[in-house]
């Protein structure tokens, strides 16, 4: 037999989290038809050898309902090595739609994702009207593989217009709405989202359409799923109580569905909220039931020097401090009196974001070479080495230094102990993306590359095998997606090639390729050589090749309506 | 320890719900006159860095919104008012001072 595409002599890490082996990759007709030693030839063959072949990664969350219709690759995924993408997160997606309706959608868009006005105005031409029209969009157009879930707040406004944001559904639009998910998950959609965060607002500060709605309406929504057995419930109810894992499990119970939460990350301000919330969601598991909180391997890093930084602003000396003239500052960090009065900020039990921690902050970058020794050091740790207390070798150095040495911080995901046991733990879907949205303040399409590159291994919390797993078998097993997450033959030739030496995410940078040229973040990749849709090299060390093989991942209850058709 | 005031303004030269831009210490900050006061905060919304010298925008009362997801401030002590709870906005003590407006840092 002779193949389409062969991948010799690389390490398979198939995402089955089974123990790796070298072997060769045949693939034909958009399919891994074989894996071991193969003497055959193919039109194209890619030596893999010292590299990872795994599955191409799958980003259940991302918010790329727009994007992905003008950036048929939905940039930069691929560069990271994700082959497949999950649209219509967190309440929102931009199917069903109605004539007079569009502007609603718009308005949630532009507020909960922050996704520029006049991309979305310029960039949705809004030519379909059920989700299985909005999804014909893709069909031969797109470089990845797309699926999505529908969205509660359009499906709300479909049925209610504009009141949907202003009061309870009745019992006709209740059915109504029930209407419009089933026509949503015969179209294809993967599952239905909903959103409660009482943070999420409208463009115009009035709350998102699905906030209104009560448990009655939304679990009956839920129930078109239950019925047919088919997609997951993607939710987000804001910040954690213990009262939303009762939620999650009478809605699991109820439904027999994968419930998705948001989300689960260890923060320094509440360092046992993680726990505390997987012995919550333990339970929902033992009964029988599935309820995935998502987290993300990100840690949220702000550099700073104290020429120039806003981490203390909670502190008001601190604060103060950082607005003075730099020289008038640099007198008063000086100061002993001064230092005495900011520790004892630091030491107050006032709960604040800061963590207040010495032991946390790290030296990044110092300009002096008889400083570069403290270079990677906590400042606890650079405090031990020249016998001071933390505050004075923290100010004693940023003075040596003009105030321009460089300091990291993570507020969030910096705790490495506590980080394993959230990304190891099998209640936990890695994954928060958030591809798509938030396209000015940063851009995290790297979330896999860095759960490779600095959680596998720099930090070694987990093998590179249940890392790929996590990124691979496991989404596709929660969100259905049949023939695709494995390595095996038969399934999907959807593949990552990488170099686990030295994979990784570069820094989010500037770019200005929205519609009408306006700018958002992107963020390149390290060490992923190869990106393969269906078979199809999109990705060639960083650069795409223009190819368009992906497909629309539609759910069981398309198949079925097709067939019964 | 100490005390600084730091001339950010003249009296009268803010019309009433205007903004002006300055910069302290290397940070930017904003000045607004509402309802016969003047209030400091930082330019940078605290909820995702919006520069509020372009997404905010002075409500009735002392408030602020930014508009890139309508979070809203109360300028007299930056609580977060929309919605409850978030990162409060840095604000800075200003005071009428002879003819200008001043920024009062204590440290």
């Amino acid at each position: 037999m002779s193949y389409d595409l062969l991948i010799r002599g690389g390490r398979v890490v198939d995402g089955s989290g089974l123990p790796s082996y070298v072997a060769d990759v045949g693939v034909k007709d958009g399919k891994v038809t074989e894996i071991g030693k193969i003497k055959e030839g193919a039109v194209k063959t890619i030596d893999a050898g010292g590299l990872a072949v795994s599955p191409g990664f799958i980003d259940h969350h991302t918010h790329l309902d727009a994007q992905m219709l003008w950036d048929p690759y939905g940039t930069c995924e691929p560069q990271h090595g994700v082959t497949s993408v999950v649209m219509g997160n967190c309440g929102l997606s931009l199917a069903p739609v109605r004539q007079g309706i569009e502007d609603a959608i718009v308005k949630s868009f532009v507020r909960v994702e922050a996704i520029p006005r006049i991309a979305l105005d310029q960039g949705v031409k809004w030519n379909w009207h059920s989700y299985g029209e909005y999804l014909d969009n893709f069909e031969g157009k797109v470089g990845i593989n797309v699926g999505g879930l529908v969205g509660h707040i359009a499906v709300r406004h479909h049925a209610m217009g504009e009141e949907a944001v202003e009061r309870k559904a009745t019992g006709t639009e209740v059915q109504k709405m029930k209407g419009l998910v089933l026509d949503a998950m015969e179209g294809g959609a993967l599952g239905m989202s909903t959103n409660r965060n009482d943070r999420h607002m409208r463009e115009d500060g009035k709350p998102v359409s699905s906030r209104l709605a009560d448990d009655d309406e939304f679990f009956a929504l839920c129930d078109v799923l239950a019925e047919r057995n088919a997609g997951v419930i993607e939710t987000i109810l804001g910040r954690n109580k213990v009262e939303h894992f009762e939620w999650y499990h009478e809605l699991a119970k109820r439904t027999q569905r994968p419930i998705l939460w948001q989300s689960l990350q260890h923060r320094w301000s509440e360092p046992n909220l993680w726990r505390e919330q997987l012995a919550a969601v333990e339970p929902i598991f033992k009964a029988g039931y599935q309820a995935y909180g998502l987290s993300h391997t990100v840690p949220l890093v702000r550099h700073f020097t104290m020429k120039d930084c806003q981490i203390f602003d909670e502190f008001p000396t601190w604060k103060n401090l950082m607005f003075l003239p730099v020289e008038v500052r640099k007198q008063a960090f000086a100061d002993a009196d001064t230092r005495k009065k900011l520790q004892g900020e630091l030491d107050n039990l006032r709960e604040t974001n800061y963590h207040k921690r010495w032991d946390i902050p790290k030296i990044e970058k110092v300009f002096k070479p008889e400083n570069q020794k403290y270079v990677g050091k906590t400042i606890a740790e650079m405090a031990a080495m020249r016998n001071q207390a933390p505050i004075d070798a923290f100010l004693d150095l940023a003075l040596d230094e003009n105030l321009e040495t460089i300091f990291w911080n993570a507020n969030n995901g910096g705790d490495w102990n506590a980080m394993g046991e959230i990304l190891r733990s099998p209640y936990v879907l890695i994954g928060t993306s958030d591809a798509g949205a938030h396209v000015l303040f940063g851009a995290d399409f790297g979330y896999g590359t860095i759960l490779l590159g600095l959680w596998v291994r720099e930090r070694q919390v987990m093998s590179l095998e249940q890392a790929i797993h996590k990124l691979t078998f496991h989404p596709a097993s929660i969100f259905g997606l049949q023939g695709r997450g494995l390595l095996r033959p038969g399934y999907a030739a959807d593949i990552a090639v990488f170099d686990p030496k030295t994979v990784n995410a570069e820094e989010p940078v500037w770019a200005n390729d929205f519609p009408a040229n306006s700018k958002r973040m992107v963020q390149q990749a390290i060490g992923m050589n190869y990106t393969i849709v269906n078979g199809t090299v999109i990705n060639d060390h960083g650069r795409m090749t223009g190819e368009l093989p992906g497909q629309v991942m539609r759910g069981p209850l398309y198949r079925q309506h097709k067939a019964a058709a | 320890m100490g005390v600084s005031y730091i001339p950010v303004a003249r009296i009268g030269e803010l019309n009433p719900g205007a903004m002006k831009e300055v910069d302290l210490g290397g940070r930017q900050v904003l000045v607004a006159f509402v309802e016969g006061k003047y209030y400091a905060f930082s330019r940078q919304c605290p909820h995702e860095e919006a520069d509020l010298k372009e997404a905010g925008q002075l409500l009735n009362g002392t408030q602020i919104r930014c508009n890139n997801h309508s979070y809203c401030f109360d300028l007299k002590t930056g609580d977060c008012t929309l919605p409850k709870g978030g990162a409060p906005l840095t604000v800075l003590p200003a005071e009428e001072r002879g003819e200008e407006v001043c920024i009062r840092l204590e440290w």
